[in-house]
């Protein structure tokens, strides 16, 4: 049981990584960013490929890869998603939808097909209540919490961060205070997908990379953001980790049950939450 | 004049066209029979009552749904296990299956049709999602699972779909009630309705109507409309797997209404058959050929949003705008 608890709370902060990129995409811009899987997936291929470059050293390669992506997610930001800023949310996520149909042939193409594993960098485990626990596997929930704290800093204490949880509430309200939204929405979206490409680095060993483990994760994580609150990121921490649970617990008896469960969460919280509005 | 005979002329014209159109589409299809092969034509015009299902939702209504496929499935589903254990005819079992795409578009109707937007597209798929495991893990000794199950339905009457030509007729005339139906519901008040919805639903809440019920009602004809397509492949291809209830496979639908020009039954129909031939000699030349939809989709979402029949009206447009000023010109000169 207590394997199962971890393996939520591992599953968790992958989820938390993935969808709080999802969800400032949505709070600032009210776009639903299908091409975010795509990103997640081709940050885990880059660092396939930089892996013998930097010699294996595994933070290494991750630090190149999200490096790499960066620029993918510029190109994103300002060639398609500014252009249908205001736009109605359909063609944004046909749009998005169309970038992932193209991001996900292309990786095909220059990776092949097959699913490829990525071992565990670490590969040592402690005895915590007589079970063994993988390190890797505590780090990633601990670096879930590091990385929330950090975003909470970010978004209450530096201008940037201000600015962004500003626009939120009223991006028309700070456009008229002559700040160029547009600039710091862009940053807040290359923060996202690098946040992304993280959880989808630190995810690979666990499952093996194949160019659709973007399109698993983002149905749950769009799950996740909704049952969290579009835009609201401590809401997004907590549904991440609960739904995480849902899916370990679901998975622990029934595997192929664990994600209609999360939507049936999803849906009971829709109900839930319109009859009180 | 009477305006009680005004009107009628209205509506009796108004029926005239719907007739003319539908021999023009039913001519359309008998043209293409010589440049494919039959069965393409018969396979096309399903998919293209699946076109017309999801245009109704979307195109007229405004409800961009990612899971249109789960009432593909539901058709399919219940119109086989339908012929495997209660009766061959192809006829009940179609009518089992548009009931039970009805159904279950009722039941989960009440939940979403209350969403809108992001919300309304992702638990539409997160639906399709549920519908998916359930058919293919959940149940799998009834659905056999992955494997696939063959449907049990026999020849009645002159309606054996063993026999193309039968078969072709059949669901020529399955198109075309749809395309009928469609088409009188969607120029009706009750069409206007939705479209206002599309428009402004606060507005049409002000004028005192009830929103909820007409956006659920439509959701479950598009789901019935949706499953007809469904119990037409049961029929047709006679062996169904969990393809056809994919999520991933929703695209497909999107793609086919958007390029056709969304709103529009011929901007549908148009779009079915433009996809289907695309995704037929695509798929043969080429192994991957998702990106080139990726491109075209954001050709579409760029520059083209009225789609193959927006693009004809503007350029009959501005062909006869071109035409008026050349004539104002000469009128000017002589």
């Amino acid at each position: 049981m207590i394997q199962t608890l971890l393996y939520g709370l591992t599953i968790g902060a992958i989820l938390y990584f993935f969808a709080i990129g999802l969800s400032i995409t949505f709070g600032t811009m009210q776009i639903i960013n299908f091409a975010h899987a795509m990103v997640y997936a081709l940050g885990v291929y880059f660092l396939i490929t930089f892996m013998p470059l930097v010699k294996g050293i595994f933070p290494l390669a991750t630090l190149c890869a999200i490096v790499a992506v960066i620029p993918v997610a510029y190109i994103m930001e300002r060639f398609v998603i500014r252009r249908l800023y205001g736009e109605s949310l359909d063609y944004a996520m046909i749009a998005t939808y169309a970038l992932l149909l193209i991001g996900t042939d292309l990786i095909k193409a220059v990776w092949g097909n097959t699913p490829q594993p990525i071992s565990d960098p670490i590969g040592l485990s402690f005895q915590l209540l007589g079970i063994d626990i993988p390190v890797y596997r505590a780090l990633i929930v601990v670096m879930a919490v590091v990385v929330f704290v950090a975003l909470k800093l970010f978004f209450t204490k530096s201008i940037v961060g201000k600015i962004v949880v500003a626009a939120l509430e009223d991006t028309e309200g700070v456009r008229c205070l002559g700040l160029n939204v547009d600039k710091y929405f862009s940053m807040v979206f290359i923060l996202g997908s690098a946040l992304a490409v993280l959880g989808g680095i630190l995810y690979a060993p666990i499952a093996t990379a194949e160019p659709y483990m973007g399109h698993d994760i983002l149905l749950i994580a769009f799950a996740v953001v909704i049952v969290g609150g579009m835009g609201n990121l401590t809401g997004t921490f907590v549904s991440a980790f609960l739904l995480g649970m849902v899916l370990a617990i679901t998975g622990r008896y029934w595997s192929q049950a664990a994600d209609t469960m999360v939507f049936a969460v999803m849906a009971a919280v829709l109900i839930f939450r319109r009859s009180d509005k | 004049m009477n305006p009680d005979t005004s009107l009628s002329q209205i509506a009796s014209t108004k029926r005239i066209t719907i007739y003319r159109d539908m021999v023009l589409i039913a001519a359309g299809f008998f043209a293409l029979i010589p440049l494919l092969a039959i069965h393409r034509v018969t396979d096309f015009m399903i998919f293209c009552i699946f076109v017309m299902s999801f245009d109704l939702l979307y195109g007229y209504m405004g409800r961009l749904s990612f899971g249109q496929m789960l009432y593909l499935g539901t058709g399919v589903y219940v119109s086989t296990l339908f012929s495997l254990h209660f009766s061959p005819n192809p006829i009940l079992s179609l009518m089992a299956g548009v009931v039970g795409g009805a159904i279950v578009a009722g039941i989960l109707g009440l939940i979403v049709v209350g969403l809108e937007g992001a919300s309304f597209a992702l638990t539409n798929l997160a639906f399709n999602q549920v519908g998916f495991f359930l058919i293919g893990s959940a149940f799998q000794r009834v659905t056999h699972g992955e494997d696939g199950i063959s449907a049990g339905v026999e020849p009645w009457g002159f309606l054996d779909f063993a026999n193309e030509p039968a078969a072709f007729g059949f669901v020529l005339l399955c198109l075309l009630f749809t395309f009928f139906m469609l088409r009188i519901l969607t120029s009706s008040p009750f069409g206007i309705i939705i479209r206002s919805i599309k428009e402004n639903e606060s507005r049409v809440k002000f004028l005192g109507y009830n929103t909820f019920f007409y956006k659920w009602l439509t959701f479950v004809l598009a789901g019935a409309f949706a499953a007809l397509a469904g119990t037409l492949y049961t029929l047709y291809v006679g062996f169904v797997s969990p393809v056809f209830i994919h999520p991933l496979n929703n695209v497909e639908v999107i793609f086919a209404a958007l390029i056709g020009g969304a709103g529009n039954l011929f901007g549908a129909l148009i779009g079915g058959v433009l996809f289907m031939s695309m995704k037929d000699s695509l798929s043969t030349h080429i192994p991957q050929w998702e990106w080139i939809l990726g491109v075209l989709l954001l050709v579409i979402v760029f520059w083209l949003r009225g789609g193959v029949t927006g693009l004809i009206k503007s350029l009959t447009g501005y062909v006869k705008t071109k035409m008026a000023k050349g004539m104002a010109e000469e009128v000017e000169k002589g």
